[in-house]
Parts: structure tokens; sequence; C-alpha cells
């Protein structure tokens, strides 16, 4: 039956208070463990028209009469448009239109950061477009910017108030402290890079508009689009069949797709915007970089008796403030925590959402702290984490499961190689290993709805219009309706990406398609197999294959409808995992290698082990390009962007892999949902920055704080050490 | 043009224009004997030529990705442009004939630490750098030359980076045999990186050449204790990791 409940809703680590009718959720979570289908390595249902070239993504769609878009952007971080003419860009050959400031809200004329809109072409081809664009007469005013973090939380320049959190009685607990350890660490702004850039296609059809784009929410994209343009919902239709990656970047409409449609409208054709891969690197989003100045007490034995933390998140000009404090707060079990964060608003790109936002630049703070704390304290760095775990959750609700002692356990093979790593080290190139924690949400939730409908030849077609990004949730929705029905996957096709083909699917965003989708294709695949065992009943045939049940029934079909119950009540639903980085460091080049890593992660039940090994892959690479060569460089004097092309951006690139070993620990959520699983987009990326910087510490002494570890931050590290080591020997034997 | 690899990103990037692009790869020799290469070899070919030195087939492997190395040439590879970033960015700094030298005050942690005073852009061959430790000798449609004067470090005056007429094609570069070469390379990933440094170490009986990628606004014969680079607030590290790897070098051709 539905209900309506009023619910905490999660996204990326920030709460809202939503209504939701909910449906009850009334099935059994399956028994721990493989399964026929679930639980076991299925390649991907798609992946052969993905290798082929055959899945059509938003950047190879071509409509007749399509016309195609440049845009104008600022080239400054701050100026004012003192002119701006359009006419000379009309007047060439292949040109349909032009739009400027003031023509619909996303041009501007006052520009806040570099690449925001100013004006827009359309014509015949891409070339036409770029080449109107240039005879476009745009004139500036250019304005100082600001640029500098800390001098903004000075001027009092903050997207929203401060936020300040606090437990116990932090001064007291630094006072009860035998050792007290204080850092800086700085993190970089690193771009989402997706490999298909940000683009839609928009075309106005009847009194409706399509859009097809490259989106991680249909359905919000359905939304901000109806209202945009003033049009009813259900007027505007969403199609997003593959996706080349988003990484947080691609949760909204965003300012392209309004850009197309006004062309689209003006010019009556299909209108294709996409951005470049320098106004991709541009103004796509990035994730945003950090100042975190911390502290921690310990008692002798390793007792956490204070963390504090002043976090400032260089946001940009628009965004949010993510949660860098997160993991001070939630990860030990320490009674008195106290931080405050601030979003510093500059002139510069807006932030997005980034694989976890805040927990990644956060966890590599607190978790290079804790090694410092560990040093200090002369205590096993593994040791000094599990005696300050805890199954009582220091703040807000109760854990709905936590394993985190288990991956510790299963961890302790690899952290044991540390002693054999390190006796591998040589004059030059010292080896350690180095680990780090993982703390995060990823529990989804309601509303996500499925259908399923099922032919007399047995095979299942689940329907829903939801996303997948690139992460291989169709496989996985395919694997939860043929463990429900008792057929192969084979026999189970999965149609989605289109908000007119399908009920209402959540964003897929905050490790959450899986835990929120998951369930309800299960319900689906339920409700038909109740019916089916109806039949099987009148037919004599109990227990038989559903195959034998339904070969009768020619063109009828057994619909099932299923949807997402809620949330368990008072819960937070958290992921947990550890990772193990071992490294080399040639000491006098500054060079570092990552030779391995172990990562094992608690995100509930498994759908598809071999889908999940490749998520923790992917995310302990972003990670190393994360940690070690990745930045978004800016002249410092006017705050112009520097490193926007793949060949100044460093992305990793194969060779900089390192053996990845992973393991879950795959025990279903007892109080989440009919499946017991969480999401796992995110969790990877989290611990991988912290476990090398770590590691790095293991093998040679020095203190990393900043990101990425350039030749220059780790050389500086050395030296820094170095002298450290100097004064310690040096002092009782001086002269 | 012949494999595109500069040509096509410069175009791109509109900081080369033109109206016909000639293709030279008829035009330009290819062929491999040793001492003698011709200019449109690309670096995939010379990479793995086992008559070709260590420090030649290194610095050629260590250059690009591989598809980028199916279809760069030797000589085009000699005349890339440098990565200063605000220069490909088109702003209007002394080599682009402005007035300023942007990364002198800017960001400029790959940028030159020898010769950086009017222009601190970085040449960015790790070829050019191998041939100049060889002592090459170029050979273009109208003189003969050492490769060192190929290049020039831009002045007031005279902004070029290069000694090439317009019309002048390189044809082939040509070096004697050595009895131990090395190239060793600092870059911010694996692969696909251009050097933060890069060395080229040459020994024959009469002397030891090393010459240096990465660190000048050409390729930087080193004739000097590396005590003598002058570097900028952000790229000290850069002598640092100069230093560790001269001395490898050296030591790992027995000089």
């Amino acid at each position: 039956m539905a209900r309506l409940i009023r619910t905490e809703k999660e996204v990326e680590g920030r709460y809202e208070e939503v209504w939701l009718v909910v449906e009850e959720d009334s099935l059994d979570q399956w028994p721990a463990g493989p399964r026929q289908v679930v639980g076991r390595d299925a390649v991907r249902v798609d992946g052969r028209e993905r290798a082929t070239g055959q899945a059509v993504y938003t950047a190879d769609l071509t409509k007749p009469g399509m016309l195609h878009t440049a845009v104008l952007r600022c080239p400054h971080p701050r100026a004012r448009v003192t002119r701006v003419e359009l006419a000379p860009a009309l007047a060439l050959p292949g040109v349909h239109a032009a739009i400027g400031p003031g023509d619909i809200e996303q041009l501007t004329a006052d520009c806040s950061f570099q690449g925001a809109a100013i004006a827009a072409v359309c014509a015949d081809t891409l070339a036409h477009a770029r080449t109107a664009l240039r005879a476009i007469v745009c004139e500036f005013e250019v304005l100082e910017p600001l640029l500098d973090p800390d001098e903004a939380v000075r001027q009092g320049s903050l997207l929203g108030p401060a936020r300040e959190r606090s437990r116990g009685d932090y001064e007291r607990g630094l006072a009860e402290a035998d050792v007290v350890v204080e850092a800086e660490f700085r993190t970089q702004v690193v771009l989402h890079n997706s490999m298909e850039t940000h683009q839609a296609v928009v075309e106005w059809i009847a009194d409706g508009v399509e859009v097809h784009i490259s989106t991680q929410y249909i359905w919000g994209i359905r939304d901000a689009v109806a209202q945009g343009l003033g049009l009813p919902p259900d007027k505007v239709r969403v199609v997003c069949h593959y996706m080349g990656g988003g990484f947080g970047s691609k949760n909204g409409p965003d300012d392209y797709t309004f850009i197309a449609a006004e062309l689209a409208r003006r010019t009556r054709r299909p209108v294709k915007c996409a951005l470049t891969r320098r106004e991709e690197n541009t103004v796509a989003g990035n994730r945003n970089a950090t100042i975190q100045r911390l502290t921690v007490g310990a008692r002798s034995d390793g007792t956490l008796t204070a963390l504090g933390g002043e976090f400032v998140n260089a946001v940009g000009w628009d965004g949010w403030s993510s949660g860098t404090e997160g993991p001070m707060q939630m990860l030990y079990g320490c009674a008195n925590v106290k931080t405050i964060t601030y979003g510093a608003k500059l002139n510069l790109p807006p932030m997005k959402a980034f694989r976890a936002p805040g927990f990644v630049e956060g966890t590599f703070g607190l978790e290079a702290l804790l090694d410092e704390l560990a040093t200090k304290l002369d205590l096993d760095p593994l040791e000094l984490r599990r005696r300050n775990h805890t199954d009582e959750a220091p703040e807000g609700n109760a854990y709905s499961g936590k394993n985190l002692l288990e991956c510790y356990r299963r961890a302790e093979p690899h952290w044991e190689r540390r002693h054999e790593v390190r006796a591998r080290s040589t004059e030059t190139v010292k080896r350690g290993v180095g680990m780090a924690s993982q703390i995060w949400y990823g529990g989804g939730g309601p509303p996500s709805y499925a259908w399923i409908r099922v032919g007399s030849d047995g095979r299942a077609t689940v329907v829903t219009a939801m996303q997948d990004i690139g992460t291989g949730t169709k496989t996985a929705m395919a694997q939860i309706a043929a463990e429900e029905l008792g057929i192969p996957l084979e026999h189970v096709t999965v149609t989605l990406g289109d908000s007119d083909r399908g009920p209402y699917a959540a964003i897929s965003a905050g490790s959450s398609t899986t835990p929120s989708m998951g369930p309800a294709v299960r319900a689906a695949a339920a409700d038909a197999r109740e019916q089916i065992e109806d039949i099987a009943e009148q037919r004599g045939l109990k227990g038989a294959p559903l195959a034998d049940v339904v070969d009768v029934l020619e063109d009828s079909q057994i619909l099932g409808k299923g949807a997402r119950g809620p949330n368990p009540t008072g819960m937070q639903v958290l992921t947990f995992g550890v990772q193990v980085a071992e490294v080399a460091v040639d000491i006098e080049t500054g060079e570092v290698w990552v030779e391995r890593i172990a990562a094992v992660h608690d995100v509930g039940r498994v759908i598809n082990p071999l889908g999940a090994s490749s998520q923790i892959e992917g995310g302990i690479i972003q990670g190393i390009g994360h940690t070690l060569s990745e930045e978004r460089l800016h002249d410092p004097a006017t705050g112009r962007l520097l490193t926007t092309t793949l060949d100044a951006y460093k992305l990793p690139t194969i060779a900089d892999v390192p053996e990845i070993v992973s393991e879950l620990v795959d025990e279903p959520d007892a109080h989440l949902t009919n499946l017991g699983s969480k999401g796992l987009g995110e969790p990877p990326i989290i611990p991988t920055a912290a476990a090398i910087a770590n590691a790095i510490r293991d093998a040679t002494g020095a203190d990393v704080r900043q990101l990425p570890i350039s030749r220059e931050e780790m050389l500086r590290a050395l030296r820094e050490a170095e002298a450290r080591q100097k004064e310690k020997v040096g002092a009782p034997a001086g002269v | 043009m012949h494999g595109g690899t500069e040509v096509v990103p410069l175009l791109r990037a509109g900081l080369l224009q033109a109206e016909t692009l000639v293709d030279i790869r008829g035009a330009v020799p290819r062929d491999v004997a040793p001492g003698r290469i011709g200019a449109g070899a690309t670096l995939a070919q010379l990479e793995c030529d086992p008559g070709i030195p260590d420090v030649l087939r290194e610095a050629c492997r260590l250059a690009a990705s591989p598809q980028l190395r199916n279809m760069g040439s030797l000589a085009g590879n000699l005349l890339q442009s440098t990565r200063c970033w605000y220069w490909r960015l088109n702003w209007p700094c002394r080599l682009h004939g402005g007035d300023e030298c942007f990364a002198r005050d800017g960001e400029h942690r790959e940028h030159a630490i020898f010769a950086n005073d009017y222009c601190a852009s970085a040449h960015p061959s790790d070829v050019a750098a191998a041939l100049l430790a060889l002592d090459s000798t170029v050979r273009t449609t109208t003189r003969t030359f050492p490769i060192a004067e190929l290049y020039r470090v831009p002045t007031e005056g005279d902004r070029r980076t290069t000694t090439l007429e317009p019309g002048e094609l390189i044809l082939e570069v040509t070096f004697d045999e050595c009895e131990q070469s090395v190239y060793l390379k600092a870059m911010e990933r694996k692969r696909w990186a251009f050097p933060l440094v890069g060395v080229a170490a040459v020994r024959r009986p009469s002397e030891t050449r090393v010459a240096l990628a990465g660190v000048a606004p050409t390729p930087w014969l080193l004739t000097e204790e590396l005590d003598a680079a002058t570097p900028l607030p952000r790229n000290a590290y850069k002598v640092d990791v100069a230093r560790a790897l001269v001395k490898r070098a050296r030591a790992t051709i027995g000089a």
C-alpha cells in the first residue's frame, strides 16, 4: 500500500527533508552470498554495442537538419561586457541564428568567472559556427578578480554561512592529550574530464521539446528544462541511452541545454550544443581546492581525545561548500570534535560534485594527520585506527550496518607486506606501505520505480527511465530481475534512458543508482513472479520453471511494477573501507611510483563482483591522478586558466596504473531494503590519496602536505624530513 | 606538413594560420642508415632500430604516446614549439611579439632554469637533446651546420627560436658513432608527457657530451655545473632533478 512519509533525502552528503509516497518493501532479503545470478560475475549486457561503436551517445547523435552551436565565453575571471554585436556573425554564410546577453538567462554581460556564457551562434556546421563566433564584436571592461580563498574568508565572500559542527568539549580534549599534532594540508583543483563532453541536442516537436543529453539525471533535466522553458514537465522528453562519463558533473542542464533550446526555438531546427574540450575543462565543473588546518590530540595509547579543523573550500563563483570536514566528524569514535568549514566565493569557475566531493579531500588531510600522529606515538597506523574504531555512531543516528573492522581484518595480509616491501628499498629508491580508511554515504533512497513485462517466451523486459552513466548498472538491474524470476540473465532485457518510456528513476549521483533502483527492479520482478505463480497453480505446474508456466500465453504478457521502499528510519546508511598502498620514491628526483593498491570495501551485498571490481579500479586510477599528476592551474595575477587541454592537464595513463587488488565484504545491510546493497561509485576514490601519502611517509619519513604530490612537493618534504633528522641526530652530538 | 602532430594542434589553437598546407612526406627522405637519418623518419621507426644509438632510441621511445610516435617525424620533433602554457594560449608574450614574459612572474613550474631572463619557455624536444649530445649535423635544402646552430635563444631584437629561413627544409641529420649513450627523462606521469628534465649523455673516446631537454628555451648543452642554473621561485626543484639525472647518466655510460 502507498504510504505518505516525511523523510530525509541524502545526495552527495547533503540532506534535505522531502515528502514521499513510498510503497512497503515486503520482500525478505536473499540470504548472503552468491546466488544463481546475483553475486556472480556478469559481463556488461551492453558491452558489445559500446565496444563496437554501435552505441549512439549524445556526442554521436545527428538529426536531419541539425544545426551546430559555438558559444562565446568570457576569457576573463571578472569582466563587464561593454559592447557586443551579433550582426557580423549573422551576416556570414551558413549561420542561422545568434543570441546574446538578455536573450536568455544563461547569457550574461556581467561575467564573474572565466567561461561565463555571453553569446551563441548556430550554423549548418561546427566550422561555420566557430567562424561566425569569431566575427562577434565583444568588448570588455576587465575587473579585479578575487582569487585567494583565505582572503575571501577575511572579506566575507562566502557561499552561505560558515558551517560549525561540534561535539563534546574540544578544548578539554586537547588538554587531556599527551600528544598534539597540527598540520596544514592543501588540495588542488581537479577536473572531471568526462570522455564525452557536456552536450545536448534539443528539438521542438509539436507543443513540446525533446532533449537528448549526456546526463546523470534524466528526471532532473526534465524538471529543470520544463521550469526554465515554462513548459509542463510532461511536454519535455529527455533521452540518454549511453553516457560517456560524468563523475558528478552532469547532474543538471547547465547553460548549453538552454542555449540549444533557444536556438532550436528560433530556427525550428534540431540544435546541438556541445562543449569543446577546453570549454569542458573550464566550465563543466571541478573538484574545488581546499585548505585544511587540522589538529589531533591523543593519549599515549593512541586514544583520540580531540579532533579539530578549519576547512576552506575554494568553491568558485557558484556551487556549494562540500563536506570536507565529514571524515573528521564521522570516521572515528573521538568524543571531542570541533570543525568550521568556509565556502569561499571566488572569481573562478563553479565547482560541481566530483566523486565523493569533500570526502576525498578531507580524508587526505585527516588520514595523513593520523599517520603523523602514529609516527609520533610510535604506534602501528592500523592499530591506531582499530583503537579508535567505533560501532556506536559518534553523531546522529545509529549505523544501519558497519563492517569496517572486517575490512581492516581482510586488509591485514596486504598490510603485513610492508616489511618485505621496505626491504626492497635501495640507496636511492625507498619503498613503503601506507593505509587509509574510508567512510561515505551510498544508501540511495526512494522514490524510484520499475516495470517489467514477461512474455510467453519466458523472456522479461525491465522498463525504467533510469540512466546508466557507464557504471554497469544496466547489467546489475538485469541480474536482479533474472534472479528474482529464476531465469537466465540472457533472457532479460533492460530498456532505460528515456523519460517518455518508463517510470521515474533516481539520480545517478551519491553512489545511489544500484541501492535506489535495484530494490524497485526486484519488487517489479517479484510482482510478476507472484502472478506467474498464480498461473502455475491454475495450470497444476506449481514449482515448474517460468518458461514452462507461461508458454501457452501467446500474446498475453505478465506485467509487474515495483517501487523503492523507504530507508530505515532513525539510521544512517554509510559505506566503509580501507586501502593499502605500496609506493616507491626516488629520493633524488622526487619521482613517486605507486606499485600496488589493495582495496577492501563494505558496500553491503554485491550484485556483480566483476562490475564492482572495475568500479574499484576506476576509482583508484582516478585517485592516483588526483594524488600525483592532475592540477588545474590558473595564472596567479589574472586568474585565467592555464591547463585546460589534455597535454597540459595530466590525467594518468595506463602506464601509471599499478597492480590493483580488490575485495568486498559482501555482507547485505540487514536494515536496507529488499537487497541490502549500497553504492560503490564513490568509495574507492576516497582513501587513495591518503594511503599513497602515508606509504610515502613509511618509505621516506617525509610528510607530504599537498596534492598533487609533484616532484616539487616531494623534494620539499624530503628536505624537510632530512633537516628534522639532522636536528634530532645532530643535537646531542653538537659542538 | 609531415606527421601533423604539431602543426594540426597549432592550427586548431589559432597559433598558426595557413591557407594551404603542403604535404612534404614525398619530398623529405626517411631512410635510416648508421649515422644518417632522413628527416622524415618517424620516431616509431627510430626507437626500434638497433643501429640507432641508445640515447636517440630512448629519447624517441619516451617522447610521446605510440600514436604520436607513429606519426611524428624526426625533423618535426626538432622544430616543435614550446609547451609554455602562456604561449600556447596566445598570451601576448615576448615570443608572440609582446613585451612581457608572463611565466616569470606567474606559473613557471615547467619552465626554464637556464637562459630564462628574457623568455622562460622550455624547449620540449627529447630528440633534440639526444642529437645535441650526439654532436649531430643538420643538412637542409640550403646548408649544413651543427645542430646547436638550429636553435637560438630569443632576444629583444629577434624573437625567433630557430635559425631556419622561410622555405628551408631539414633533409637529414648525421652523427658519428659513439661508445655509450643514454637518455633519462623526468616527467609528470609515466608516459605521454613532455620532459620536466631530460638528460642525454654520449661518450666517445675524445669527450663526453651531456645535453638537457626542458630546461632552457633551446636544447641545452651542459658545459658548466648545474649550480650555474638560474631557476625561478617555483622551478628550483628542476635543478635537483637535473643534478640527479646527470649523475646517473654519466654513471650509466661510464663517464
